[in-house]
Protein backbone atom coordinates (compact mmCIF):
# COMPACT_ATOMS: atom_id res chain seq x y z
CA UNK A 1 0.00 0.00 0.00
CA UNK A 2 2.99 2.45 0.56
CA UNK A 3 4.71 1.32 -2.72
CA UNK A 4 1.61 2.11 -4.06
CA UNK A 5 1.10 5.62 -2.64
CA UNK A 6 4.66 6.31 -3.18
CA UNK A 7 4.73 5.33 -7.17
CA UNK A 8 1.09 7.36 -7.68
CA UNK A 9 3.68 10.36 -5.95
CA UNK A 10 6.68 9.74 -8.32
CA UNK A 11 4.26 9.64 -11.31
CA UNK A 12 2.74 12.53 -9.89
CA UNK A 13 5.99 14.37 -9.77
CA UNK A 14 6.78 13.74 -13.38
CA UNK A 15 3.70 14.16 -14.96
CA UNK A 16 4.76 17.96 -13.09
CA UNK A 17 8.43 17.87 -14.03
CA UNK A 18 6.95 17.56 -17.31
CA UNK A 19 4.52 20.18 -17.38
CA UNK A 20 6.93 22.56 -16.20
CA UNK A 21 9.72 21.73 -18.59
CA UNK A 22 7.54 22.21 -21.49
CA UNK A 23 7.31 25.94 -20.66
CA UNK A 24 9.21 27.70 -23.16
CA UNK A 25 11.47 29.16 -19.98
CA UNK A 26 10.27 27.02 -17.25
CA UNK A 27 13.43 28.41 -14.90
CA UNK A 28 10.73 31.32 -14.25
CA UNK A 29 8.45 29.16 -12.28
CA UNK A 30 8.40 27.37 -9.29
CA UNK A 31 5.37 25.03 -7.10
CA UNK A 32 4.57 25.46 -3.99
CA UNK A 33 6.22 22.33 -2.45
CA UNK A 34 9.57 23.64 -3.79
CA UNK A 35 9.19 26.75 -2.14
CA UNK A 36 8.38 24.65 1.18
CA UNK A 37 11.42 22.90 0.84
CA UNK A 38 13.96 26.09 -0.10
CA UNK A 39 13.41 28.95 2.41
CA UNK A 40 15.09 32.00 1.26
CA UNK A 41 18.57 32.72 2.85
CA UNK A 42 21.61 35.20 1.92
CA UNK A 43 21.24 34.43 -1.96
CA UNK A 44 17.56 33.79 -2.15
CA UNK A 45 14.69 35.99 -1.17
CA UNK A 46 10.44 35.27 -1.22
CA UNK A 47 8.84 38.61 -1.43
CA UNK A 48 4.77 38.95 -1.22
CA UNK A 49 3.08 41.09 -3.52
CA UNK A 50 -0.55 42.02 -2.55
CA UNK A 51 -3.29 44.16 -4.03
CA UNK A 52 -4.42 44.55 -0.19
CA UNK A 53 -1.83 43.63 2.69
CA UNK A 54 -3.46 44.50 5.26
CA UNK A 55 -6.06 41.42 4.38
CA UNK A 56 -2.88 39.14 3.07
CA UNK A 57 0.40 39.69 4.16
CA UNK A 58 -0.05 41.02 7.12
CA UNK A 59 -2.44 38.89 8.63
CA UNK A 60 0.13 35.75 7.66
CA UNK A 61 2.78 34.84 4.68
CA UNK A 62 5.34 32.36 4.29
CA UNK A 63 8.25 32.63 6.79
CA UNK A 64 10.92 35.03 5.54
CA UNK A 65 8.52 36.57 3.07
CA UNK A 66 9.11 40.89 3.16
CA UNK A 67 6.49 42.76 1.23
CA UNK A 68 5.87 44.35 -1.71
CA UNK A 69 2.78 46.48 -1.60
CA UNK A 70 1.86 47.16 -5.05
CA UNK A 71 0.54 50.57 -4.21
CA UNK A 72 2.65 52.11 -2.13
CA UNK A 73 5.60 50.28 -3.64
CA UNK A 74 5.68 50.10 -7.20
CA UNK A 75 4.22 53.03 -8.05
CA UNK A 76 5.11 56.64 -8.12
CA UNK A 77 2.98 58.26 -4.69
CA UNK A 78 1.75 61.11 -6.92
CA UNK A 79 1.99 60.80 -10.67
CA UNK A 80 0.36 57.54 -12.41
CA UNK A 81 3.65 55.90 -13.06
CA UNK A 82 5.86 52.61 -12.25
CA UNK A 83 8.42 53.99 -9.81
CA UNK A 84 11.66 55.39 -11.15
CA UNK A 85 15.18 53.33 -11.12
CA UNK A 86 16.19 55.02 -8.36
CA UNK A 87 12.97 54.17 -6.59
CA UNK A 88 13.29 50.61 -7.52
CA UNK A 89 17.07 50.60 -6.18
CA UNK A 90 15.78 51.68 -2.70
CA UNK A 91 12.99 49.02 -3.28
CA UNK A 92 15.81 46.37 -3.69
CA UNK A 93 18.12 47.55 -0.66
CA UNK A 94 14.82 47.63 1.36
CA UNK A 95 14.14 44.09 0.77
CA UNK A 96 17.79 42.45 1.15
CA UNK A 97 18.30 41.71 -2.97
CA UNK A 98 21.13 42.43 -4.81
CA UNK A 99 21.28 42.46 -8.39
CA UNK A 100 22.22 38.96 -8.60
CA UNK A 101 19.50 37.42 -5.68
CA UNK A 102 16.85 35.06 -6.63
CA UNK A 103 14.13 36.49 -6.05
CA UNK A 104 10.67 34.36 -5.72
CA UNK A 105 7.12 36.51 -5.70
CA UNK A 106 3.96 35.26 -4.88
CA UNK A 107 0.97 37.02 -4.01
CA UNK A 108 -2.67 37.56 -3.32
CA UNK A 109 -5.31 37.81 -6.39
CA UNK A 110 -4.50 35.00 -8.01
CA UNK A 111 -1.01 36.38 -8.45
CA UNK A 112 -2.14 39.38 -10.75
CA UNK A 113 0.12 42.01 -8.72
CA UNK A 114 3.24 39.62 -8.17
CA UNK A 115 2.92 39.28 -12.57
CA UNK A 116 2.38 43.35 -12.43
CA UNK A 117 6.21 43.13 -10.02
CA UNK A 118 7.82 40.31 -12.22
CA UNK A 119 7.24 42.83 -15.06
CA UNK A 120 9.30 45.90 -13.81
CA UNK A 121 11.73 43.87 -11.80
CA UNK A 122 12.28 42.55 -16.15
CA UNK A 123 11.95 46.62 -17.14
CA UNK A 124 14.85 47.32 -14.86
CA UNK A 125 16.95 44.35 -15.96
CA UNK A 126 16.62 41.79 -12.62
CA UNK A 127 17.22 38.42 -14.65
CA UNK A 128 17.07 35.78 -11.50
CA UNK A 129 13.39 35.83 -11.18
CA UNK A 130 10.35 33.31 -10.71
CA UNK A 131 6.97 33.53 -9.61
CA UNK A 132 5.47 30.42 -7.25
CA UNK A 133 2.96 29.20 -9.20
CA UNK A 134 -0.41 29.98 -7.47
CA UNK A 135 0.72 32.26 -5.17
CA UNK A 136 -1.23 32.43 -2.10
CA UNK A 137 -4.37 30.52 -3.09
CA UNK A 138 -2.75 27.67 -3.95
CA UNK A 139 -0.24 27.68 -0.61
CA UNK A 140 -3.56 28.15 1.58
CA UNK A 141 -5.63 25.48 -0.42
CA UNK A 142 -2.97 23.21 0.67
CA UNK A 143 -3.11 24.38 4.14
CA UNK A 144 0.00 25.19 4.40
CA UNK A 145 2.03 27.33 7.39
CA UNK A 146 1.84 31.21 7.41
CA UNK A 147 3.91 33.40 9.70
CA UNK A 148 3.28 37.10 10.80
CA UNK A 149 7.16 37.39 11.58
CA UNK A 150 9.09 39.69 9.26
CA UNK A 151 12.21 39.47 8.54
CA UNK A 152 15.34 41.55 8.80
CA UNK A 153 17.80 42.25 5.99
CA UNK A 154 21.37 42.80 6.07
CA UNK A 155 22.46 46.06 4.13
CA UNK A 156 22.84 45.30 0.60
CA UNK A 157 23.53 47.44 -2.71
CA UNK A 158 21.76 47.37 -6.09
CA UNK A 159 22.13 48.54 -9.01
CA UNK A 160 19.33 48.13 -11.66
CA UNK A 161 19.75 48.52 -15.55
CA UNK A 162 18.05 51.55 -17.66
CA UNK A 163 14.13 50.31 -18.06
CA UNK A 164 13.65 48.38 -21.04
CA UNK A 165 10.62 49.97 -22.84
CA UNK A 166 10.36 47.33 -24.76
CA UNK A 167 8.22 45.34 -22.69
CA UNK A 168 5.99 48.22 -22.00
CA UNK A 169 3.02 49.77 -24.24
CA UNK A 170 2.08 53.60 -24.25
CA UNK A 171 -0.98 55.19 -25.02
CA UNK A 172 1.06 56.40 -28.24
CA UNK A 173 2.10 52.76 -28.87
CA UNK A 174 -1.47 51.64 -28.65
CA UNK A 175 -3.09 54.63 -30.98
CA UNK A 176 -0.60 53.88 -33.90
CA UNK A 177 -0.74 50.09 -33.91
CA UNK A 178 -4.47 50.22 -34.17
CA UNK A 179 -5.38 48.99 -37.99
CA UNK A 180 -1.87 47.38 -38.22
CA UNK A 181 -1.83 43.41 -38.69
CA UNK A 182 0.84 42.91 -37.50
CA UNK A 183 -0.21 43.93 -33.92
CA UNK A 184 -2.62 42.04 -32.04
CA UNK A 185 -3.91 43.78 -29.18
CA UNK A 186 -5.06 41.13 -26.14
CA UNK A 187 -8.31 42.55 -23.56
CA UNK A 188 -7.92 40.37 -20.65
CA UNK A 189 -10.76 41.69 -18.75
CA UNK A 190 -13.89 39.75 -18.19
CA UNK A 191 -16.42 39.90 -21.06
CA UNK A 192 -18.77 42.28 -19.28
CA UNK A 193 -16.03 45.06 -19.32
CA UNK A 194 -15.44 44.18 -22.82
CA UNK A 195 -18.60 44.38 -23.99
CA UNK A 196 -19.19 47.80 -21.87
CA UNK A 197 -22.07 46.23 -19.87
CA UNK A 198 -19.61 47.34 -16.84
CA UNK A 199 -16.24 49.66 -16.56
CA UNK A 200 -15.58 48.13 -13.17
CA UNK A 201 -17.39 45.58 -10.58
CA UNK A 202 -18.76 47.53 -7.75
CA UNK A 203 -15.93 46.27 -5.65
CA UNK A 204 -13.52 49.01 -7.27
CA UNK A 205 -15.39 51.87 -7.28
CA UNK A 206 -11.96 53.69 -7.95
CA UNK A 207 -11.35 52.17 -11.20
CA UNK A 208 -13.57 53.28 -13.66
CA UNK A 209 -13.21 54.43 -16.43
CA UNK A 210 -16.05 57.34 -18.34
CA UNK A 211 -16.83 54.84 -21.24
CA UNK A 212 -17.04 51.02 -21.39
CA UNK A 213 -16.21 48.82 -24.16
CA UNK A 214 -12.48 47.75 -25.68
CA UNK A 215 -9.96 49.38 -27.86
CA UNK A 216 -11.12 48.88 -31.77
CA UNK A 217 -10.26 45.03 -32.78
CA UNK A 218 -8.93 43.94 -29.42
CA UNK A 219 -9.54 40.00 -28.61
CA UNK A 220 -10.89 39.51 -25.62
CA UNK A 221 -9.17 36.32 -23.72
CA UNK A 222 -9.58 36.70 -20.56
CA UNK A 223 -6.69 36.63 -17.73
CA UNK A 224 -8.64 33.87 -16.03
CA UNK A 225 -8.29 31.52 -19.32
CA UNK A 226 -4.76 30.76 -18.89
CA UNK A 227 -4.87 29.32 -15.09
CA UNK A 228 -6.76 26.10 -13.59
CA UNK A 229 -9.84 27.29 -11.71
CA UNK A 230 -9.31 24.91 -8.73
CA UNK A 231 -5.98 26.55 -7.93
CA UNK A 232 -4.42 29.06 -9.44
CA UNK A 233 -1.79 27.19 -11.10
CA UNK A 234 -0.95 28.18 -15.42
CA UNK A 235 -2.43 25.52 -17.67
CA UNK A 236 -0.19 23.58 -19.74
CA UNK A 237 1.57 25.08 -22.48
CA UNK A 238 -0.87 23.17 -25.64
CA UNK A 239 -3.96 24.50 -23.32
CA UNK A 240 -2.44 28.29 -23.73
CA UNK A 241 -1.79 27.73 -27.45
CA UNK A 242 -5.64 26.71 -27.95
CA UNK A 243 -6.30 29.62 -25.76
CA UNK A 244 -3.88 32.16 -28.51
CA UNK A 245 -3.82 31.31 -31.57
CA UNK A 246 -7.18 30.57 -32.72
CA UNK A 247 -7.41 34.04 -32.12
CA UNK A 248 -4.70 35.28 -34.05
CA UNK A 249 -2.38 35.97 -31.13
CA UNK A 250 0.53 34.11 -32.79
CA UNK A 251 4.57 34.54 -32.23
CA UNK A 252 5.08 35.94 -35.24
CA UNK A 253 2.99 39.36 -34.13
CA UNK A 254 3.35 42.51 -31.77
CA UNK A 255 1.22 41.69 -29.21
CA UNK A 256 -0.01 44.12 -26.70
CA UNK A 257 -2.19 42.85 -23.59
CA UNK A 258 -4.35 45.30 -21.03
CA UNK A 259 -7.05 45.06 -18.55
CA UNK A 260 -7.85 47.88 -16.31
CA UNK A 261 -5.18 49.27 -14.71
CA UNK A 262 -2.47 46.85 -15.83
CA UNK A 263 -2.26 44.00 -13.52
CA UNK A 264 -4.08 41.40 -15.01
CA UNK A 265 -2.88 41.94 -18.11
CA UNK A 266 0.62 42.00 -16.88
CA UNK A 267 0.12 37.84 -15.85
CA UNK A 268 -1.29 37.55 -19.49
CA UNK A 269 1.87 39.13 -20.57
CA UNK A 270 4.13 36.11 -17.93
CA UNK A 271 1.90 34.01 -20.09
CA UNK A 272 2.62 34.84 -23.15
CA UNK A 273 6.18 35.83 -22.84
CA UNK A 274 8.08 33.12 -20.83
CA UNK A 275 5.42 30.18 -20.82
CA UNK A 276 4.67 30.94 -24.46
CA UNK A 277 8.17 31.84 -25.32
CA UNK A 278 6.46 34.82 -27.26
CA UNK A 279 9.01 37.08 -28.59
CA UNK A 280 7.22 40.25 -28.63
CA UNK A 281 4.82 41.11 -25.79
CA UNK A 282 3.86 44.53 -24.21
CA UNK A 283 1.99 45.47 -21.50
CA UNK A 284 -0.18 48.36 -22.16
CA UNK A 285 -0.55 49.42 -18.24
CA UNK A 286 -2.47 52.72 -18.90
CA UNK A 287 -5.16 50.05 -20.32
CA UNK A 288 -8.82 50.85 -19.77
CA UNK A 289 -8.42 53.60 -17.10
CA UNK A 290 -6.24 55.58 -18.89
CA UNK A 291 -7.93 54.02 -22.69
CA UNK A 292 -11.56 54.79 -21.79
CA UNK A 293 -11.23 58.31 -20.00
CA UNK A 294 -9.25 59.72 -22.78
CA UNK A 295 -11.47 62.60 -24.31
CA UNK A 296 -11.74 61.79 -28.53
CA UNK A 297 -10.29 57.84 -28.13
CA UNK A 298 -12.06 55.05 -30.53
CA UNK A 299 -13.90 52.64 -28.45
CA UNK A 300 -15.83 49.34 -29.73
CA UNK A 301 -18.74 48.07 -27.99
CA UNK B 1 -35.26 35.38 -4.57
CA UNK B 2 -34.45 38.90 -2.82
CA UNK B 3 -35.14 40.71 -5.98
CA UNK B 4 -39.11 39.57 -5.77
CA UNK B 5 -39.75 40.26 -2.37
CA UNK B 6 -42.19 42.93 -1.73
CA UNK B 7 -41.19 46.55 -0.89
CA UNK B 8 -42.14 48.03 1.94
CA UNK B 9 -40.37 51.67 1.36
CA UNK B 10 -37.95 53.12 -0.63
CA UNK B 11 -35.95 55.69 -0.68
CA UNK B 12 -32.93 57.23 -2.86
CA UNK B 13 -30.33 54.97 -1.39
CA UNK B 14 -32.20 51.72 0.57
CA UNK B 15 -35.14 49.60 -0.16
CA UNK B 16 -36.83 48.37 2.45
CA UNK B 17 -38.30 44.43 1.83
CA UNK B 18 -39.84 41.76 4.04
CA UNK B 19 -39.89 38.05 3.96
CA UNK B 20 -41.37 35.65 6.11
CA UNK B 21 -39.35 36.35 9.17
CA UNK B 22 -37.42 39.42 8.20
CA UNK B 23 -37.60 42.96 7.20
CA UNK B 24 -34.96 43.36 4.77
CA UNK B 25 -33.02 46.70 4.52
CA UNK B 26 -30.60 47.15 1.42
CA UNK B 27 -28.00 49.53 0.79
CA UNK B 28 -29.04 50.74 -3.05
CA UNK B 29 -25.07 52.10 -3.19
CA UNK B 30 -23.57 48.25 -2.84
CA UNK B 31 -26.06 46.70 -5.61
CA UNK B 32 -24.44 44.01 -7.83
CA UNK B 33 -21.56 43.87 -4.83
CA UNK B 34 -20.34 39.77 -4.35
CA UNK B 35 -21.93 38.51 -0.85
CA UNK B 36 -18.69 37.40 0.49
CA UNK B 37 -19.93 35.94 4.21
CA UNK B 38 -23.19 36.92 6.11
CA UNK B 39 -22.30 37.63 9.63
CA UNK B 40 -23.47 39.84 12.65
CA UNK B 41 -22.66 43.48 11.47
CA UNK B 42 -22.06 44.54 15.31
CA UNK B 43 -22.84 48.23 14.72
CA UNK B 44 -26.41 46.90 14.45
CA UNK B 45 -26.17 44.06 16.03
CA UNK B 46 -28.17 42.09 12.99
CA UNK B 47 -27.37 39.46 10.37
CA UNK B 48 -26.02 41.34 7.40
CA UNK B 49 -24.98 39.72 3.84
CA UNK B 50 -21.46 41.59 3.50
CA UNK B 51 -19.02 42.28 0.72
CA UNK B 52 -15.48 43.82 0.14
CA UNK B 53 -15.10 47.29 -1.19
CA UNK B 54 -10.99 48.37 -1.80
CA UNK B 55 -10.24 51.74 -1.29
CA UNK B 56 -7.62 53.82 -3.58
CA UNK B 57 -4.96 52.46 -2.01
CA UNK B 58 -6.47 48.67 -2.86
CA UNK B 59 -7.09 47.95 1.22
CA UNK B 60 -10.31 46.02 1.03
CA UNK B 61 -13.01 46.53 3.94
CA UNK B 62 -15.58 45.03 4.39
CA UNK B 63 -19.16 46.82 4.31
CA UNK B 64 -22.97 45.16 4.93
CA UNK B 65 -24.82 45.05 1.38
CA UNK B 66 -28.34 44.15 3.13
CA UNK B 67 -29.55 43.57 6.88
CA UNK B 68 -32.22 41.21 8.42
CA UNK B 69 -34.29 42.70 11.06
CA UNK B 70 -35.71 39.71 12.85
CA UNK B 71 -39.49 40.20 12.91
CA UNK B 72 -40.08 38.73 16.13
CA UNK B 73 -37.90 41.64 17.50
CA UNK B 74 -38.42 44.99 15.34
CA UNK B 75 -40.97 46.69 13.78
CA UNK B 76 -41.18 48.32 10.49
CA UNK B 77 -40.79 52.00 12.13
CA UNK B 78 -37.38 50.69 14.20
CA UNK B 79 -35.92 49.80 10.61
CA UNK B 80 -37.22 53.05 9.01
CA UNK B 81 -34.61 55.11 11.32
CA UNK B 82 -31.98 53.49 10.34
CA UNK B 83 -32.81 53.54 7.04
CA UNK B 84 -33.64 57.01 6.92
CA UNK B 85 -29.91 57.94 8.76
CA UNK B 86 -28.46 56.11 6.23
CA UNK B 87 -30.40 58.02 3.48
CA UNK B 88 -28.85 60.87 5.51
CA UNK B 89 -25.49 59.91 5.09
CA UNK B 90 -25.22 59.50 1.98
CA UNK B 91 -27.59 62.56 1.03
CA UNK B 92 -24.88 64.67 2.80
CA UNK B 93 -22.14 62.56 0.98
CA UNK B 94 -23.60 63.49 -2.30
CA UNK B 95 -24.27 67.01 -2.15
CA UNK B 96 -20.09 67.03 -0.87
CA UNK B 97 -19.26 66.02 -3.98
CA UNK B 98 -21.92 67.08 -6.50
CA UNK B 99 -23.90 69.90 -4.89
CA UNK B 100 -26.90 71.04 -6.58
CA UNK B 101 -26.49 73.68 -9.05
CA UNK B 102 -29.76 75.41 -7.45
CA UNK B 103 -28.17 75.99 -3.98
Amino acid sequence: MIFLTKLGKTINYERKFELFMSYAHPEVLVDTEWVSQNPPNENRKLVEVDYDPVNGYEKGHINGASLIWWKRDINDPVTRDIISKKEFEALMIKNGITADTEVILYGDFNNWFAAFVFWVFKIYGHENLKIMNGGRKKWELESRDYTTDEPQFSSVSYVAQPPDEGLRAYLFDVSRALGKEDTVMVDVRSPAEFSGQITAPPEYPMEHAQRGGHIPDANNIPWATAVNDADGTFKAVEELKQNYEPKGVTPDKDVICYCRIGERSSHSWFVLKYLLGYPKVRNYDGSWTEWGNMIGNPVEK
Amino acid sequence: MLLDLPVLKKGSFYFIKEDNTNIILEDKTKRGLEIKETSVDEKLNVKADKGMIHDMDGIGHWVPIRWYFSKESFELSQVVIHAEAMEEKYTKLRELTCPDDDD
